[in-house]
């Protein structure tokens, strides 16, 4: 039964210059139903199976996502979202908790109480990076399109020294220097984005930024900081448009508008269903982010050889102490 | 019936896709791939990772990681799959099952919503109970003594031992009839036109000096005494920390890893949770206060006649806001106290018969002359 999707996939073979589209084909009814399974078992396994439940959800995100004809498919566990829970418990949620746990003690007005919260801030900020690299190492070694293994392979004391160093930057120059330091971080995260044995290039500059940085940080008190919506966007499109792989590159249509009605309808939709219409909303995000996303140039995949790199679960744990989100783009 | 179907292979070692034919044999798939190879999956080992949606491509993998992978975009291929080797489909997804898969998901979420309501209404109440007398005395009547700390500063309390003295009496006199606590009672008086009264872990309670200016006898005082006692002898604080914990277990089990836009309504329907338990508890320790006066012998039309005061005092709250008070109404308090005197038949004596009871208001210093001592 060829589709549309197949006729795409012949021409990937030979390396003429195309337009590639992502298609999302999940349902908001699909996922509730994920959803409502995963919350039962949940409640009768006092939280346990939310593991595998989240497994579930990301099964189904990614083999509902197509490109070039292929549906992407996610190979994690419940079982190493588990163990990476724990570790980062061990690592650190429990020392965390002692030190909170010294600051009661020692009481409110005693000196070392700073000192306990300038650690405390001294441990979580050398956590959010290495939560951030460990996480996308694991989610992209477990992402797979066409049976080929995506990786990450960045180092994670490089990145903890990018994270800081632009931190203070941004702190010194009163958050002036955040597109800088923005575009540093994605650099580092898109270079080292592998699929199977090819390298994705990032070639965007902090520079291109600054100026609309600027116009918006002027506009923030006029449009009740609205107008960041429109930066957001504006970013990803510039980020999409210099990440490539191979000789193409990809290529972001997502407005402001666009990005402000889809979460003003979230809202709305979130609001008038009591929250249990996160699953329509969750899908609704899928599509737009998919419809506005599309690759320009020649691909020749069809050498791309598998290179998968190994990774542990210990990032998704710290993310979930952390309370980051994380996406893959 | 058909028995050839045309598909897409990947072996797991390059990106390059080939067509097959695939063919349901007795014991395996059979693989034409284009450029002549065959291969054979024996269906004890193949993992379907695709295909349990409507219009979903499926996806059959074989083999350790990274597996090799055959795509067939064609769904029928499971149901003939199921209808010529029922065995060996077993372990596939089959679609006519799919309507049995939805009603499934039904009853999974009227069960969830069963769960949800009497872990609230019940079972964590009962959790509570159950667990409270295990928290050490210690543990209370430090978290009490901090508790002092806030709300009477020591420089704002009234110390007039021989009025203290005779509050302490009421106190006493009900609690003779209780048996052996292992609370010892503290009464304080703070110096503030504040009306109320409140308890403290571990057995200090507060009085304020404006509302023992409205008591009119020492069995309204009593009334009031035997209420906040009750809440320190039922750990009431103590279950309150406990039933906020286990709310935020249910409510971070049913919202999972979504995060972001929920933390939002997490916060308010903890604490509509958490109003609804002190509302319990104030009827409570009401109504197990109300019957230690009565076994004390002490006339309960006292503590009728303060929260009469208190009705008066207050004002209306529009009985659609209830849910959004951390007491219930006091009207429904009057006719709960009313109704369980009515149905006991106990004798009074008065209480403090030879004290005149305007002497307590005197307890507090006056503020504005504490120098005239």
């Amino acid at each position: 039964m060829a589709t549309e999707g197949d006729i795409q996939a012949q021409q990937l073979d030979a390396p003429v210059s195309s337009t590639y589209p992502i298609y999302f084909h999940g349902r908001g009814g699909s996922l509730f139903g994920i959803q409502i399974v995963n919350l039962f078992l949940g409640l009768i396994t006092i939280g346990i199976y939310s593991f595998w439940g989240r497994v579930k959800v990301r099964s189904y995100l990614a083999s509902q996502t197509e490109f070039a004809g292929d549906r992407f498919a996610y190979h994690g566990t419940g079982k190493e979202l588990l163990i990476g829970w724990l570790k980062a418990l061990v690592l650190f949620g429990i020392p965390l908790f002692i030190l909170a746990v010294l600051q009661v003690v020692v009481g409110i007005e005693s000196g070392l109480f700073d000192l306990l919260q300038i650690l405390i801030y001294i441990v979580v900020g050398f956590f959010i990076p290495i939560a951030m690299v460990n996480a996308r190492r694991y989610r992209l070694s477990r992402m797979s399109w066409r049976g080929i293994r995506f990786s990450f392979r960045g180092g994670v004391g490089e990145f903890i020294a990018i994270y800081i160093k632009g931190w203070l930057l941004t702190m010194v120059s009163l958050g002036f220097y955040y597109p800088y330091w923005q575009t540093r971080r994605q650099m580092f995260m898109i270079s080292d984005s592998y699929f199977g044995t090819q390298k994705f290039a990032f070639d965007g500059r902090g520079r291109d930024l600054i100026g609309s940085f600027i116009l918006h940080v002027a506009l923030s008190l006029p449009t009740f900081f609205l107008c960041w919506i429109w930066y957001w966007a504006r970013v990803q499109r510039y980020y999409a448009e210099h990440t490539s792989f191979q000789a193409a590159r990809f290529r972001s249509t997502v407005s402001g508008g666009g990005v402000f009605a889809l979460w003003f309808g979230n809202g709305i939709l979130f609001v008038l269903t009591l929250g249990l219409g996160w699953s329509w909303i969750v899908v609704r995000n899928m599509r737009y982010y998919a419809s506005h996303l599309t690759m320009v140039g020649a691909l020749d995949v069809a050498g791309i050889k598998q290179e998968a790199q190994t990774a542990t679960a210990i990032g998704e744990g710290l993310s979930g102490f952390l309370d980051l989100d994380f996406d893959l783009g | 019936m058909q028995l050839q179907w045309f598909g897409y292979y990947y072996d797991g070692q390059s990106a390059n896709r080939r067509s097959a034919r695939i063919y349901l044999e007795a014991g395996n798939l059979r693989i034409d791939l284009d450029g002549g190879a065959i291969l054979n999956w024996p269906y004890a080992e193949i993992r379907q990772t695709q295909g349990a949606y409507a219009g979903e491509q499926v996806r059959l993998e074989h083999g350790s990681e990274p597996a090799q992978v055959l795509l067939i975009d064609d769904d029928r291929f499971l149901a003939s799959f199921h209808e010529l080797l029922p065995n060996r489909a077993a372990a596939f997804h089959n679609p006519a099952k799919r309507l049995q898969r939805i009603q499934l998901t039904i009853i999974a979420g009227c069960a969830s919503i069963a769960l949800l309501l009497g872990t609230y209404f019940w079972g964590i109440p009962t959790l509570a109970t159950i667990a409270a007398p295990w928290v050490p005395v210690s543990w209370e009547e430090k978290l009490g003594e901090s508790m002092l700390d806030q709300v009477a500063p020591a420089e704002q309390r009234c110390s007039d031992p021989t009025r203290l003295a005779k509050i302490q009496e009421l106190v006493n006199a009900m609690l003779a009839t209780q048996g052996e606590s292992k609370y010892r009672f503290k009464i304080h008086v703070v110096n503030q036109p504040v009306f109320n009264a409140l308890a403290a872990p571990g057995g200090h309670i507060v009085i304020f000096r404006g509302l023992l200016e409205r008591t009119e006898n020492a069995e309204e005082l009593a009334g009031v005494l035997s209420h906040e006692v009750q809440h320190i002898l039922k750990r009431h604080v103590t279950r309150s920390l406990l039933e906020y914990a286990s709310t935020s277990f249910l409510v971070a089990a049913v919202i999972g890893d979504v995060s972001g836009m929920v933390s939002f309504g997490v916060e308010a329907a903890q604490m509509l949770a958490q109003m609804r338990f002190s509302r319990q508890h104030e009827l409570e320790a009401d109504e197990a206060g109300l019957k230690m006066l009565l076994a004390a012998q002490i006339d309960p039309a006292g503590m009728i006649a303060f929260f009469e005061a208190v009705r008066k005092e207050q004002g209306r709250m529009p009985s659609a806001l209830s849910f959004i008070s951390t007491h219930p109404q006091t009207e429904v308090r009057i006719a709960r106290l009313k109704s369980l005197i009515a149905a006991s038949r106990a004798s009074s004596q008065k209480l403090l018969p030879d004290y005149s009871w305007n002497d307590i208001k005197k307890i507090c210093p006056a503020l504005e002359n504490t120098t005239k001592q």
